[in-house]
């Protein structure tokens, strides 16, 4: 392209149309950001009204908006970071069932393992600090076996964390003998303390799971805003041979990536047991393409090299809204799964309007 | 038609004949931007019409508009003197203009003939009718004087004839004007001359011929008329025998460039690299074979051969691309046997490669140019726990930024938006920030324009002057023969000759280049190299 500058402005007309043009471009950049907003404005219009106020924006469904939608934002930071390399984790939500499993498990269950020397361990009932580290490290396992087979044998993502996504779910049914292991706090029941996370904080207002979306999401934010990492992670989605050709170490960033998606799966999954009291193999079936829609609705590119996790977030509350406000006015949920599938490629169609980069 | 090399005279004195396009008072903008400016441009059939222009000059976006792809723009086409306007680029190929561009549009895992047929098969009853398209496209290659069977799949051709392939695919469809956007890039020079036999017997038909090339020597053997562009505008045009290599190159860089390729003197110091009896092999087939060679600080050693030769594969191996398996033989660098096994590890030693693909292969397009320059070198503006000096790295691109004259409106443009030779030398920026004691550069000023080349080469004189080894791959030879201390020849993964710069010789080096190609693998000289 020319580099000449123009330097008096041309037409009225084209003047306007460029103002429109920038004006569009700036929209479509904060896209998941506008995108909230509206969606927002909706829930509130179409709001029904009970005892002159508005149900949507009561303080109670706001709370439970924030709750339901800690768990799909938790995901959807995941999922980010290896939709960012150009991958994509379709396991999640099998590792929220099997996490979830496992979680009720180790908290209720007893359990012991037999090592050679060491004779017989019990190992669970755990204290909940105990049962959180031991799944946290079973999704970073998990992430690990992930992008180790994807890159060691140079088999897509998509085969990879779909043989995941049946292993996983696999191995939950295995563990609880394919039956809901329920959580409970009385006597003998599960470490009490657990039970925080399915507290509110402030009044009662404020859901846990939703503040850990929020601390995951601000800290990925700037681990990708502010380390090799992130920017490594950029590089990789926007070209791996250059990145390679440059010396960064492209297999072992992918590898964590996955690993994080898969930490921040199980994360999810401690969540969803604690919210359920119960963990189960039949759970969280399809939780995968809501985080996937939430950060393509976030602005990233399945390409790679594009997203951040504000949008990914963004993203997620996008759809939870949509899902509360259709609740709150009574429509179904296979209505929902309508709406929210016209919404991603609604948010995808959009992106292709993006003033094109001059090249 | 045959492929014919004579065509001495054509018509193209008569004045005052009817174009069969006209491109008349074209102005396009993007936004903030002129690309084309009242330029006006005429087409006449049976003539080769080059158009030449640094990067950035607005060809690109002419051919565009001609071939139907901007179809938003000020001015008017006239097609035979009557005005037409394309809304897209089937519209232009229906009225007979094609575009052959410089990335190939053919499908790698299809045959020729279904690659000469795509998107128009022969129909009968129904059916795809594969036996007339085989003839059909059977008879094209044959009025080409081409040698390739339609029956072979697309990826099983080598690039040249691929491009060949392209051209019989617009002959197919009954062009009148045909626009090959540097069509020889990636061709040899045997590939190059077939080309222009095809292009002389296009002229013979009728068809006018626009030819886009950053390649002096191929316009002024090849075309009949030059049309200069210069950002954004028509800056001259006249035909080519009106034309000297001087004017040409005034015109398009709109100043006086004294030496083309200046080669600055640096003091050559001690050896950096010395490679002893390398081999890489891939399965059974040896891709380098017993290579010997060394390169010292402040050195130039070029790197001559043809498309095939080993050459890249040779900077590849010395950059750790290929496993420990592949490889035979040692490489010394700093003194110093190493088994450098990847590219991380080569940066580390301080070995840089600029990959021939620039945009393949170098760079992160939608990444901002301080994001592509510290790519290499991010270790080094780190704090704890991995957090970028983001200050630090603003500072250090800025001040290599200004070192190395990019271009660029600001250190957060994304590296898309700059000419070829700008993102060239934010290449170049990205391994001098991660402190490179040797570059391997691979075909380094492939499709850059002239002023910039001079200024890489520049760039690479400066940095030899500071005692940093080159080992340079190129397949323009000229430049080779301009900037080098020395230069290898490879041919068919042998080293089969070594030059001092005293000693360059253009015919004895080719001669060298194709020593196996033609068989007479005995009667080889023994100036063979070390």
């Amino acid at each position: 392209m020319g580099t000449t500058i123009t330097t008096s402005g041309g037409s009225a007309l084209s003047q306007a149309r460029r103002t429109f043009r920038q004006g569009l471009g700036f929209i479509l950049r904060f896209q998941s950001f506008f995108g909230l907003i509206i969606v927002f404005v909706l829930a509130v219009i179409y709001s029904p009204i009970r005892n002159d106020t508005n149900i949507f924006l009561s303080e109670r469904n706001l709370s439970n908006v924030a709750r339901d939608v800690a768990e799909t934002g938790i995901l959807a930071t995941g999922q980010l970071l290896v939709i960012l390399i150009g991958g994509i984790d379709l396991s999640v939500g099998s590792v929220v069932a099997l996490t979830a499993t496992g979680t009720a498990f180790l908290l209720m269950r007893q359990s012991s393992i037999t090592l050679p020397l060491l004779g017989t361990i019990d190992v669970s009932p755990m204290p909940a600090e105990g049962a959180i580290i031991t799944i946290l490290l079973l999704g970073l396992a998990i992430g690990w076996w992930n992008g180790w087979t994807s890159e060691r044998f140079k088999i897509p993502a998509f085969v990879t964390t779909l043989a995941m996504l049946s292993i996983a779910r696999g191995l939950a049914h295995i563990w609880s003998d394919s039956i809901a292991v329920p959580i409970s706090y009385r006597e003998g029941g599960a470490d009490p303390s657990f039970e925080f996370l399915r507290t509110r904080l402030y009044d009662n207002v404020i859901p846990v799971p939703a503040l850990i979306m929020f601390g995951a999401g601000i800290v990925m934010a700037l681990v990708l805003r502010y380390t090799s990492f992130g920017r490594h992670l950029y590089a990789i989605g926007g070209n791996e041979t250059a990145s390679r050709l440059s010396g960064i170490s492209v297999t072992r960033i992918k590898i964590v990536a996955f690993m994080l998606c898969s930490f921040f799966a199980a994360m999810a999954g401690i969540v969803h047991a604690a919210q359920l009291n119960q963990g189960s193999p039949n759970e969280a079936v399809g939780y995968e393409l809501n985080a996937i829609a939430a950060v393509v609705i976030g602005g990233a590119s399945l390409m790679g090299g594009k997203g951040t996790v504000v949008g990914a977030i963004a993203g997620a509350f996008i759809l939870g809204i949509l899902d509360n406000m259709l609740s709150l006015n009574n429509i179904e949920s296979n209505t929902q799964l309508v709406v929210k599938g016209l919404l991603v490629v609604g948010a995808v169609a959009l992106q292709q309007f993006r003033p094109r980069d001059l090249t | 038609m045959i492929q014919h090399p004579a065509a001495v005279e054509t018509s193209s004195e008569a004045t005052p004949r009817a174009t069969i396009l006209s491109m008349q008072h074209i102005t396009k903008r993007f936004p903030g931007v002129v690309a084309l400016d009242d330029v006006s441009f005429d087409v006449y059939p049976g003539e080769v019409h080059a158009l030449v222009g640094e990067n950035g000059a607005g060809k690109s976006t002419l051919m565009n508009i001609m071939s139907g792809t901007y179809t938003d723009y000020e001015g008017q086409l006239l097609l035979n003197g009557e005005p037409v306007k394309f809304h897209n680029p089937r519209d232009a190929q229906n009225a007979g203009i094609v575009m052959i561009h410089q990335e190939l549009n053919l499908v790698p895992e299809l045959t020729v003939y279904e690659n000469i047929f795509l998107g128009r098969e022969h129909v009968s009853f129904g059916i795809v009718n594969r036996g007339s398209m085989r003839r059909t496209a059977q008879k094209l290659m044959a009025d080409l004087g081409l040698d390739i069977d339609p029956n072979r799949p697309i990826n099983r051709l080598r690039v040249g004839q691929r491009q060949l392939v392209e051209i019989a695919k617009a002959l197919n469809l009954n062009s009148r004007v045909i626009i090959m956007d540097e069509p020889t890039s990636a061709l040899s020079e045997a590939e190059v001359e077939y080309l222009f036999g095809v292009t002389r017997a296009l002229r013979e038909r009728n068809v006018a011929v626009i030819y886009i090339s950053h390649r002096l020597d191929e316009i002024f053997s090849i075309a009949d008329r030059i049309t200069v562009l210069r950002d954004g505008r028509v800056v001259g045009s006249a035909l080519t025998k009106d034309m000297t290599r001087r004017q040409l190159i005034n015109l398009m860089v709109g100043r006086n460039l004294d030496v083309l390729y200046p080669k600055l003197d640096a003091p050559i110091g001690e050896t950096v690299l010395r490679v002893k009896n390398l081999s890489l092999r891939a399965g059974r087939t040896r891709i380098l074979d017993d290579i010997s060679l060394e390169v010292r600080q402040g050195e130039i050693v070029g790197l001559a051969g043809l498309m095939g030769a080993g050459r890249t594969q040779l900077l590849e191996t010395i950059f750790g691309v290929y496993p420990q398996s592949q490889i035979r033989g040692s490489i010394w660098f700093d003194g110093k046997e190493m088994r450098i096994k990847s590219p991380k590890e080569a940066i580390e030693q301080g070995i840089g490669l600029i990959a021939e693909d620039r945009k393949g292969q170098s760079l992160v397009l939608g990444q901002t140019v301080t994001e592509n320059a510290t790519l290499a070198a991010l270790r080094e503006f780190l704090y704890f726990l991995n957090i970028i000096n983001q200050p630090a790295e603003r500072k250090a691109v800025s001040r290599v930024v200004s070192d190395l004259n990019i271009k660029t409106p600001s250190i957060s443009t994304m590296v898309a938006n700059l000419s070829g030779g700008n993102q060239q030398k934010v290449v170049i920026a990205k391994f001098l920030m991660a402190h490179i004691k040797l570059f391997l550069l691979d075909e380094p000023t492939r499709g850059i324009d002239v002023g910039a080349k001079a200024e890489v080469y520049n760039l690479i004189g400066e940095l030899a002057k500071q005692g940093t080894g080159f080992l340079l791959v190129s397949s323009e030879l000229p430049e080779l023969l301009a900037v080098s201390d020395r230069i290898y020849v490879l041919c068919d993964g042998r080293l089969t000759a070594e030059f001092a710069r005293g000693e360059f010789d253009q015919t004895a080096i080719m001669e060298a280049a194709t020593r196996f190609t033609n068989g007479n693998h005995d009667d080889q000289p023994g100036e063979t190299g070390k």
